[in-house]
């Protein structure tokens, strides 16, 4: 069976395929013959050539945290996902950049009006989140074209903040 | 001693109190506020109440509905735990006058203190050295001006009520001083609910020394040497250790003289920090008293073997202090690193949601103090912190390496974490060699991103993804040996069940 992930928004097949009561996974060039054990549902025991490793693993929608060694990494399947990626990267948008709340949190302050030039880096508001100030600057030079939340509402992570229109 | 008491916070601190009462056989009541219903310290408290909606001034905050819930269940005490209403006079009054006894220094004590000005004025009247600075708050903004004028660049910003960094900056010239005072005293206002800020001295290359001491309600004072903390980012702390490397026999019955000193000119009672800087120069100056239960109180808790929050209540309860001075000696060395939902690679921005598992280490000479568990939500509305990794041993490098096996053991997944970065900062030659000043974090991971996975993770981290795919489309159990079936575990209750997905 083979498996497609997206690794930091690089693309990565690997198969795998059942042989007793092992399993032979098969990457880039190489194969490799794995003694799996599942430990709980978030527990993975792997023997690899008398090397032995464990594995956490969570999962949410799409994604699936997997730590091993002490790190720990994001990896999601190609799809829904991975197309959003794509497109927010203003290709539709072209010439307009919107900016997001980096985190969930609460609005203090718009320090910019619609139609005001900006300069990059400048300050174009305040989100508090566990009460620390965040200053959110500007990503680019430009126009602020939209505002589109006011001081004191709660926004989630990735919520728009404001657009602007680099010149 | 008292029967029940109140745990008036959320979080590590409020499991750790709840921890000592159940040790001293004290009923505890917790109190909680609406996103806070499945946290751990609700779980285990002995009873629970909630309190009112997320945000911390209508429910953690909420003085009037604390101290009733103190009286509906018959609590006699309340343990502020830290931050929140730990340092607030008014709160402490309040207690006071309804007879509820509050765990921390009395009324007046707190409002000496925790009035970073008039704290300064007493103890430099005490002749205990301190930063120069400005004696009294502004009326104005132009004051400010003239007077960081005169103290000359740079200058911190501090907040009055203050404390944890909140509402701190540091001004390198004249034009960044009126936009980060309006900054500052915006932060002071949200967490204190006060915004008087004032000037002093930014001193640099510094480290942060401080020393707990107790006091009993009989003027008996003793000190359990020091912490160095010195290891901060935003100024707050994130490592702390003891013995500090700074500091030699001589220095430090110095230091903890004057820190009794301290608690003696202001009346205190209970425990207490006093909070020094020190320069290259081993001149320490004194920076405040946090009148309150340290973050790091672990580390001396390691170090000396006195449990500080039962002496806490101990001495609440009208106990005399049984510790002696000379009785009380460091030994081995401890080190704590806290585990806050930020990513320190994107600026330490906090990071909210769920914990979707939780693995904590465990081993000899190693504490975990943590308020979190697998499936828990991490909310926007407090303090990031989630737990406190603490270690001990019998050497500095062997509590560094304790530490550093100890967070490779750490496994948090679902949000950003400070593990793997701690990990860096503990593994740093510079900390390994004792040379930690306050610009640590600044001066060697300003831009500090976590490590991408090498290829042989990259391919065991794909094995193991592809074979949880399989798995779960196979509707695969866990292993159950005979010798698993023996013992009690949820999967011989839950059959056939899986995260994420229909069974």
């Amino acid at each position: 069976m083979e498996y497609e992930y997206l690794v930091n928004q690089a693309l990565h097949k690997i198969a795998l395929e059942k042989k007793g009561d092992r399993f032979v996974l098969h990457y880039r060039e190489s194969s490799f013959e794995a003694d799996i054990k599942i430990v709980s549902a978030n527990v993975y025991s792997l023997i690899i050539e008398g090397r032995s490793y464990l594995i956490y693993i969570a999962r949410e929608k799409e994604k699936k945290y997997i730590s091993l060694d002490g790190q720990s990494c994001i990896i999601q399947k190609p799809g829904q996902e991975g197309k959003h990626f794509d497109r927010g990267e203003d290709r539709a948008d072209k010439g307009k950049s919107i900016v997001k709340a980096p985190m969930p949190g609460k609005v203090i302050k718009i320090n910019v009006s619609e139609k005001e030039a900006v300069r990059k880096n400048q300050t174009l508001a305040i989100v508090e989140a566990m009460k620390m100030e965040n200053e959110i600057k500007s990503p680019v030079e430009g126009q602020v074209k939209k505002i589109f939340v006011s001081a004191g509402d709660l926004v989630d992570s990735e919520k728009p903040l404001l657009e602007l229109e680099p010149t | 001693m008292f029967k029940k008491i109140l745990i008036a916070n959320r979080g590590e601190i409020a499991v750790r109190v709840i921890k000592a009462c159940q040790e001293l056989g004290i009923a505890s009541v917790a109190v909680y506020s609406e996103v806070d219903r499945a946290s751990l310290h609700v779980q285990m408290a002995d009873e629970a109440v909630c309190i009112g909606p997320p945000p911390a001034v209508e429910s953690y905050l909420n003085m009037g509905r604390i101290i009733q819930t103190a009286h509906d269940r018959g609590a006699e005490a309340v343990h502020p735990g830290y931050g929140f209403l730990a340092e607030n006079p008014d709160f402490a009054r309040l207690c006071e006058k309804e007879k509820v006894v509050f765990i921390g220094p009395n009324s007046r004590a707190l409002e000496l203190v925790g009035d970073k000005i008039r704290a300064r004025r007493a103890m430099e009247k005490a002749g205990i050295p301190i930063i120069p600075g400005m004696k009294s708050v502004p009326k104005g903004l132009g004051e400010f001006d003239d007077e960081a004028r005169k103290i000359g660049y740079p200058v911190m910003i501090k907040a009055s009520a203050g404390g944890g960094g909140k509402g701190m900056r540091i001004v390198f010239s004249e034009d960044e001083l009126r936009p980060s005072l309006e900054a500052g005293m915006r932060e002071a206002k949200a967490a204190f609910g006060d915004e008087s800020v004032y000037l002093e001295k930014y001193i640099e290359e510094p480290r942060h020394v401080e020393f707990q001491v107790l006091a009993d309600n009989y003027g008996h004072i003793v000190q359990l040497f020091e912490r160095e903390c010195s290891i901060q980012r935003r100024h707050q702390k994130i490592v702390e250790e003891t013995p500090s490397q700074a500091l030699d026999a001589q220095l430090r019955q110095r230091m903890g003289d004057i820190a009794k000193k301290v608690l003696d000119v202001s009346g205190y009672n209970n425990a207490g920090t006093v909070e020094f800087l020190l320069d290259k120069n081993k001149n320490y100056y004194f920076l405040e008293v946090n009148a309150r239960l340290q973050v790091e109180h672990p580390v001396t808790e390691l170090a000396t073997g006195v449990d500080l929050v039962h002496q806490q209540i101990r001495i609440a309860s009208g106990e005399k202090l049984s510790l002696k001075q000379e009785e009380i000696k460091q030994r081995g060395h401890a080190i704590e690193c806290r585990i806050y939902a930020e990513d320190p690679g994107n600026n330490f921005l906090p990071s909210s949601g769920r914990i979707l598992y939780l693995k904590e280490p465990k081993g000899p000479g190693v504490r975990h103090d943590c308020g979190v568990y697998s499936g828990s939500e991490v909310p926007i509305y407090y303090d990031p912190i989630l737990a406190k990794l603490i270690v001990w041993a019998e050497t500095r490098e062997s509590a560094c390496q304790r530490m550093k096996s100890a967070l490779d053991d750490y496994v948090i997944l679902g949000i950003s974490s400070t593990v793997g970065f701690l990990k860096d900062v503990i593994s740093h030659p510079r900390f390994r060699e004792g040379a930690t000043t306050t610009g640590f974090i600044k001066n060697y991971f300003d831009q500090w991103k976590g490590k991408e996975p090498g290829e042989e993770s990259l391919k065991l981290t794909l094995a193991a993804a592809a074979f949880d795919d399989y798995r779960r489309s196979q509707a695969l159990e866990p292993a159950s040996s005979s010798r698993e079936r023996q013992t009690i575990s949820p999967w011989q209750f839950l059959g056939k069940w899986r995260i994420g997905g229909k069974a």
